[in-house]
C-alpha cells in the first residue's frame, strides 16, 4: 500500500481514542475489597488472633453488654460475641465459597460447553436442568438437611452446592450463547484453532466478568441462606458459632440482650453488602461497550 | 485466466435447514467454478442463498449433498485435523466488522490467532508477519498494535479482519457482504485495499454482496441467485449491458445509477419472492417473470451456455449478441 | 398561509444541540431551507451528517430535556418548535407524517395491522370502528396489498420486510398529510422491492399532493425520485439545489467526494474508487472552519479558519457552503478516474 494511503489511515487513526482510559473502581469499592478480606483473614487465622476462646463460659459476665474487655458483650453463657463472631464467619465463609466451588465446578463447563456444542448434548442437558430448575430448590434444601443428620457444615456445603448447579449452568450457558453466535467465533474455527482454544481463548474471557460477578451474587446468596438455614436449626449445631445460630440463639434472649442479634447479623448484613457492591462494580468495569461506527 | 484447471469447483451444492415438513432448501443444487486468480460476484436479494452457499464452502454451515474441490480436494469429505487444514486455505471475511473481532482482545493477537493456532510461524519471525499485515492493511502496528478491538470503527474492524485472514496466506477468500455495513467513503477504501491485497498476495474471491454497482466494480465474473439457485453467470461487462436471464434484467433494472439521467427502470418487478419453503415447480422465477410459459411450469431450465463464458438457466434467454468490443480501459 | 402559498415548509435556521456527558453536540447547526408543496427534496448524507436529527427535528420529535432546539419550522403556518405537545400532536398524522427505515420496529409486534391503521383514524379523524376498518382496507389496497381484506387481520411478524413497510406507509398516510418525512425507508429492502416501494411513493405523492423529505445515503435514490437535493455534512448543509444541478455541476468538493466514492453499475471491474480520507469529524469537537477543511483536498487556510455560510451559484436555488468551490464549467455527468 502506498504511502500516501497510509498516511490517510494515519490520520482517521488518530482520531481512535488514546489507549481506552477505565473508569476507576472508586473508593468505595476499595473499601468493600478491604473489609471482605478482612473478614478471610479473621476467619483464616482466628487461631493466631488474640481472640478469646468462643467456648469459654465466663459466668462473670452474662449478657454484658459491649466494653473494652468484651467488644461485643456476652451473651447468656457469658462466651465473648466478639471472638464468636470472628470464629463465625468461618462457617458462613466456607459455606459460601464451598457451595460456589461445587456449583461452579459443574455448573459453568457443563453451561459452556452446552452452549458451545448446541446440538443434542445441549437438548438433552439443558432440559434435565430445567426440570430441577423446577424444584423449589429452598424446600429441598431443608428436606434434604433435616433427614440428613448428623448436622455438619459439609453437609451444608454439598446440599447447597449441587442444588446451585442448574442455576449457575444456566447463568453461564446465556451468556456463552450470546458470545457464541458471534463471527469471531465462527472466525476463529475457520482459522483452525481447535474447540478447546476457542473455548479458553476467545469465550471464558467473554463469560468470565458475568461469571464473576454471579459468583460473588451467589457467594452472599449462600451466605444468607445458611443463616436462614442455621434459624431453622439445619446448620451447625451450637456451641460452634455462625452467625445464623447466634441470630437464632438470640431470639429468646432479645429483650436482656440485644447484642447478641446485633453484632451478628450486622456482620452478616455488611459482608453481603460489600460483596454485591463488589459483584456490581466488577460488572460494571468489565462491561465492554462496543465501539460505535 | 479461463482455461485452465479452476480453483475451486462446485457441484450440485444443496444445503437444507429444519427437518420434515418444515425443512427449507436454501441452497438447492449450485454448480460453478472459480478460477485462480479471478474475483466472482455472487448477487442476489435476500434469501437467495448467496451467503449459504458461501458458508457451505467453508463448512460453516454443513452442506446437504454435493461436492466441493478445492485443488482437488473435496472439502466435504472431509472431517476434523484434515478439514482444519484445508481450511486454511480459504478465509472468509463476515458482514458485521464489530463482532468479527473479539473486543477483549489486541488486535495484533487478533491477528496473529491464526499462527498461533498452527504455530507455523513463532517468535520474533511471527511479530514481523503481523505488523507487516498491519501495515498492509493500513494500521500502524507500533501505535496501534496493542489496542483492543473494540476501540476501532466498522472501516477499520474491517482492516483488520482482511489483515487476519491474510495471515495464512490462503488462496480464496470469501467476502460475505463485507462492505454491506459501511459507510459510502469508507465503503470505498476497503474495496480499494481489498484490490490492492488481492494483487499483492494473488488471491482468488468470491465476492458475495447485494449490492449490484460494488459487485460490478469488483468482479471478473457475475453469478446471480434466485431462491436457491443460479440463474446466470457470465463475464461482469456482458452480464451488466445484455442480461441473458429475465431476472437479472429486472434486478439491473432496479439498482437505481446516481445518474438523474438515467432511464430511471425497466419494468418494475411485481410481486414478492415465493416463500423457499414451497419453491414454484419447474423455474422458480416463473411466478413473477412475465414471460413466463407452461414449459416454465413444467421444466426445470438448466444453466447452458449461450456465448463463451455465458451461461442462463432459461428457457427463453433473452437476446443475447456477442458483447461489443470495447476499447481496453486503463485500469487502475 | 393560504393553501395557495406554494411553499409549504419553511425551516429557519435550525439547530438541534444534545447535552452530552461530552458536552454540546451540535448534531444539527443551522439548516434553512424551503419546500414547495408537491415537491420532493433529497437530504443525503453519511452516518453522523445530522440528516435523521433534522427531520426528526423537523417533525418535533426531539424535545427533549437534554435537547436543546433554536430555531423555527413554519409547516403552513404552524410553528413546530417550541410548540407543546398537543398541538404536535394535532399535525401529526394529519399535516406532516414520518416513516422510518426498520419497518420492523415501527409497527407494534403483537397487534394486528389492521388496528394499527385504524388507531390513527379513529382518534385523529374520530370515525367509528366499521368506518374506520373500511377505510384502512382501502388504504392497504392503496398501499399495493394484495388481498387486503385478508391482511388487515395479519401480525406483522406474518408480512415479509416490504409488505411491512407498506403497511407503515398506509399507517402514516391515513389521515393525508400534507408532509411525507421518509427517512431511510427503503435501506435493507431487496433491491427490487426498493424500486416497488418508491415506485408507490412517487405514485401516492402525486394522489395525496404530498411533500416528500426523502431522507438516504444511497444516491441512485435522490439522483432519480427527487427534484431536489440537500447535502449534509456535520450537521450542517453543504450545497444545496436541484438534483441535476447538484449531480452535474456541483461546486462544493465534499459533494463530488461523495459522488465518486460511489461505485457505479457502468463502471469496469476493478475500478479504482476515488477515495474520502479520513472519518467524519466528531461532532464534540467542532472547528470553527470548515467542517470538512481536514479531510479537503482544496482547503487553504482561510477554510481552516472561518466556516463558509451558503452562498449562491449561478442557478437560481442551487447554493454551497464553500470558500474554494469547484469550478463552474464541468463535464455534464461525473465520471469515475
Amino acid at each position: 500500500m502506498s504511502n500516501f494511503s497510509q498516511m490517510f489511515v494515519e490520520e482517521e487513526l488518530a482520531r481512535v481514542e488514546k489507549p481506552e482510559k477505565r473508569e476507576p473502581l472508586g473508593l468505595l469499592f476499595w473499601l468493600c475489597v478491604g473489609w471482605i478480606g478482612l473478614n478471610i483473614i479473621g476467619a483464616i487465622f482466628a487461631n493466631f488472633l488474640p481472640l478469646i476462646d468462643p467456648l469459654y463460659q465466663n459466668y462473670n459476665a452474662l449478657n454484658a453488654g459491649p466494653s473494652l474487655h468484651h467488644l461485643f458483650g456476652t451473651d447468656d453463657l457469658g462466651r465473648d460475641i466478639f471472638s464468636r463472631v470472628v470464629y463465625g464467619s468461618r462457617i458462613s465463609l466456607s459455606a459460601g465459597a464451598g457451595a460456589m466451588l461445587i456449583g461452579f465446578g459443574f455448573g459453568a463447563p457443563l453451561g459452556m460447553l452446552a452452549a458451545y456444542r448446541r446440538g443434542r448434548f445441549d437438548s438433552i442437558l439443558t432440559n434435565v436442568m430445567y426440570v430441577f430448575l423446577a424444584f423449589p430448590a429452598i424446600i429441598a434444601t431443608i428436606a434434604i438437611l433435616s433427614f440428613w443428620t448428623p448436622r455438619s457444615l459439609l453437609k451444608i456445603i454439598i446440599v447447597i452446592g449441587v442444588a446451585s448447579i442448574p442455576l449457575v449452568y444456566r447463568v453461564i450457558r446465556t451468556a456463552t450463547l450470546n458470545v457464541a453466535t458471534k463471527d469471531y467465533i465462527i472466525a476463529a474455527k475457520v482459522q483452525g484453532a481447535t474447540d478447546r482454544r476457542i473455548l479458553l481463548r476467545e469465550l471464558l474471557p467473554n463469560i468470565a466478568p458475568i461469571g464473576i460477578s454471579f459468583l460473588l451474587i451467589g457467594v452472599a446468596t449462600v451466605i444468607a441462606l445458611e443463616g436462614s438455614l442455621a434459624f431453622l436449626g439445619l446448620s451447625v449445631l451450637p456451641p460452634t458459632p455462625s452467625w445464623g445460630n447466634m441470630i437464632n440463639e438470640s431470639r429468646t434472649i432479645l429483650q436482656q440482650n440485644p447484642w447478641l442479634a446485633i453484632f451478628p447479623s450486622l456482620a452478616m448484613c455488611l459482608f453481603l453488602l460489600c460483596l454485591n457492591f463488589i459483584g456490581d462494580r466488577l460488572r460494571h468495569h468489565f462491561d465492554v461497550t462496543e465501539v460505535k461506527l | 485466466m479461463n482455461g485452465a484447471e479452476p480453483l475451486l469447483k462446485i457441484r450440485d451444492l444443496k444445503v437444507s435447514f429444519g427437518m420434515g415438513h418444515h425443512e427449507v432448501q436454501a441452497v438447492a443444487g449450485v454448480s460453478f467454478d472459480i478460477f485462480e486468480g479471478e474475483t466472482l460476484g455472487l448477487v442476489g436479494e435476500s434469501g437467495c442463498g448467496k451467503s449459504t452457499t458461501g458458508k457451505a464452502l467453508m463448512r460453516i454451515v454443513e452442506p446437504t449433498s454435493g461436492t466441493v474441490e478445492l485443488d482437488g480436494v473435496d472439502l466435504c469429505a472431509q472431517k476434523g485435523k484434515a478439514l482444519r487444514n484445508i481450511r486454511t486455505r480459504m478465509q472468509m471475511i463476515f458482514q458485521d466488522p464489530i463482532s468479527s473481532l473479539n473486543p477483549r482482545r489486541r488486535i495484533k493477537d487478533i491477528v496473529a490467532e491464526p499462527l498461533d493456532c498452527w504455530k507455523s510461524v513463532t517468535g520474533s519471525a511471527r511479530d514481523t508477519v503481523v505488523s507487516d499485515l498491519l501495515v498492509k492493511v493500513g494500521i500502524d502496528p507500533q501505535v496501534y498494535g496493542n489496542r483492543y478491538a473494540r476501540q476501532f470503527s466498522g472501516g477499520q474492524c474491517q482492516r483488520i479482519s482482511i489483515a487476519r485472514s491474510l495471515a495464512m496466506r490462503p488462496k480464496l477468500l470469501i467476502c460475505d457482504e463485507m462492505v454491506s455495513a459501511l459507510d459510502v467513503s469508507v465503503q470505498a477504501q476497503i474495496l480499494n485495499l481489498l484490490e490492492d491485497l488481492k494483487k499483492e498476495y494473488g488471491l482468488t474471491l468470491l465476492f458475495i454482496a447485494h449490492d449490484l454497482a460494488v459487485v460490478k466494480n469488483v468482479s471478473d465474473r457475475v453469478a446471480v441467485m434466485y431462491l436457491g439457485k443460479i440463474c446466470e453467470i457470465g463475464p461482469s461487462n456482458t452480464l451488466y449491458e445484455v442480461p441473458g436471464h429475465p431476472y437479472t434484467k429486472f434486478l439491473l433494472g432496479a439498482a437505481l445509477e446516481a445518474d438523474p439521467d438515467s432511464p430511471v427502470h425497466g419494468d418494475v418487478l411485481t410481486g414478492e419472492p415465493p416463500s423457499p419453503m414451497n419453491p414454484p415447480s419447474g423455474c422458480r422465477f416463473r411466478t413473477r417473470c412475465p414471460f413466463a410459459t407452461q414449459k416454465c411450469a413444467d421444466e426445470e431450465p438448466l444453466l447452458s451456455e449461450v456465448a463463451p463464458g455465458h451461461s442462463v438457466a432459461c428457457h427463453y434467454p433473452l437476446n443475447v449478441k456477442t458483447p461489443r468490443k470495447r476499447a481496453p480501459r486503463a485500469t487502475a | 398561509m393560504s393553501e395557495f402559498d406554494p411553499i409549504l415548509l419553511t425551516v429557519n435556521d435550525l439547530a438541534t444541540t444534545f447535552q452530552t456527558a461530552g458536552g454540546p453536540l451540535p448534531a444539527v447547526g443551522g439548516v434553512s431551507f424551503d419546500l414547495k408543496r408537491n415537491e420532493t427534496i433529497g437530504v443525503v448524507g453519511e452516518s453522523g451528517s445530522g440528516k435523521t436529527v433534522l427531520t426528526r427535528t423537523i417533525m418535533g420529535l426531539q424535545q427533549r430535556t437534554n435537547v436543546t432546539v433554536t430555531g423555527s419550522v413554519l409547516l403552513d403556518g404552524h410553528e413546530m418548535v417550541g410548540a407543546s405537545e398537543g398541538d404536535k400532536r394535532a399535525l401529526w398524522g394529519s399535516e406532516v407524517a414520518m416513516i422510518f427505515q426498520d419497518p420492523m420496529t415501527s409497527l407494534n409486534p403483537v397487534m394486528r395491522v389492521g388496528k394499527q391503521i385504524d388507531e390513527s383514524l379513529r382518534v385523529r379523524l374520530g370515525m367509528s370502528k366499521a368506518d374506520a376498518k373500511a377505510r384502512a382496507i382501502e388504504l392497504l389496497e392503496l398501499v399495493g396489498i394484495p388481498s387486503p381484506a385478508h391482511r388487515y387481520d395479519a401480525y406483522p411478524g406474518q408480512l415479509s420486510g416490504g409488505m411491512r413497510q407498506r403497511v407503515v406507509i398506509a399507517i402514516a398516510l391515513a389521515c393525508s398529510p400534507k408532509l411525507l418525512l421518509a427517512d431511510e425507508p427503503t435501506t435493507g429492502l431487496d433491491v427490487t422491492i426498493q424500486a416497488q416501494i418508491l415506485n408507490l411513493l412517487d405514485d401516492l405523492k402525486e394522489r395525496l399532493h404530498m411533500s416528500v423529505i426523502l431522507v438516504t445515503h444511497d444516491l441512485g435514490v435522490v439522483a432519480t425520485r427527487t427534484s431536489r437535493i440537500i447535502v449534509m455534512y456535520a450537521g450542517r448543509i453543504v450545497e444545496i439545489g436541484s438534483t441535476r444541478e447538484v449531480f452535474s455541476a456541483h461546486r462544493m468538493p465534499y459533494t463530488r467526494a461523495l459522488l465518486e466514492s460511489s461505485p457505479k453499475v457502468s463502471n469496469d471491474p476493478h475500478t479504482r474508487l476515488v477515495t474520502i480520507p479520513g472519518r467524519p469529524p466528531n461532532l464534540l469537537k467542532l472547528t470553527q472552519g470548515c467542517s470538512f477543511a481536514p479531510r479537503c483536498s482544496y482547503a487553504t487556510d482561510r477554510c481552516h479558519q472561518e466556516r463558509p455560510e451558503l452562498q449562491p451559484a449561478d442557478e437560481p436555488g442551487h447554493a454551497y457552503a464553500c470558500w474554494n468551490p469547484l469550478p463552474k464549467t464541468r463535464k455534464r455527468t461525473v465520471k469515475t478516474t
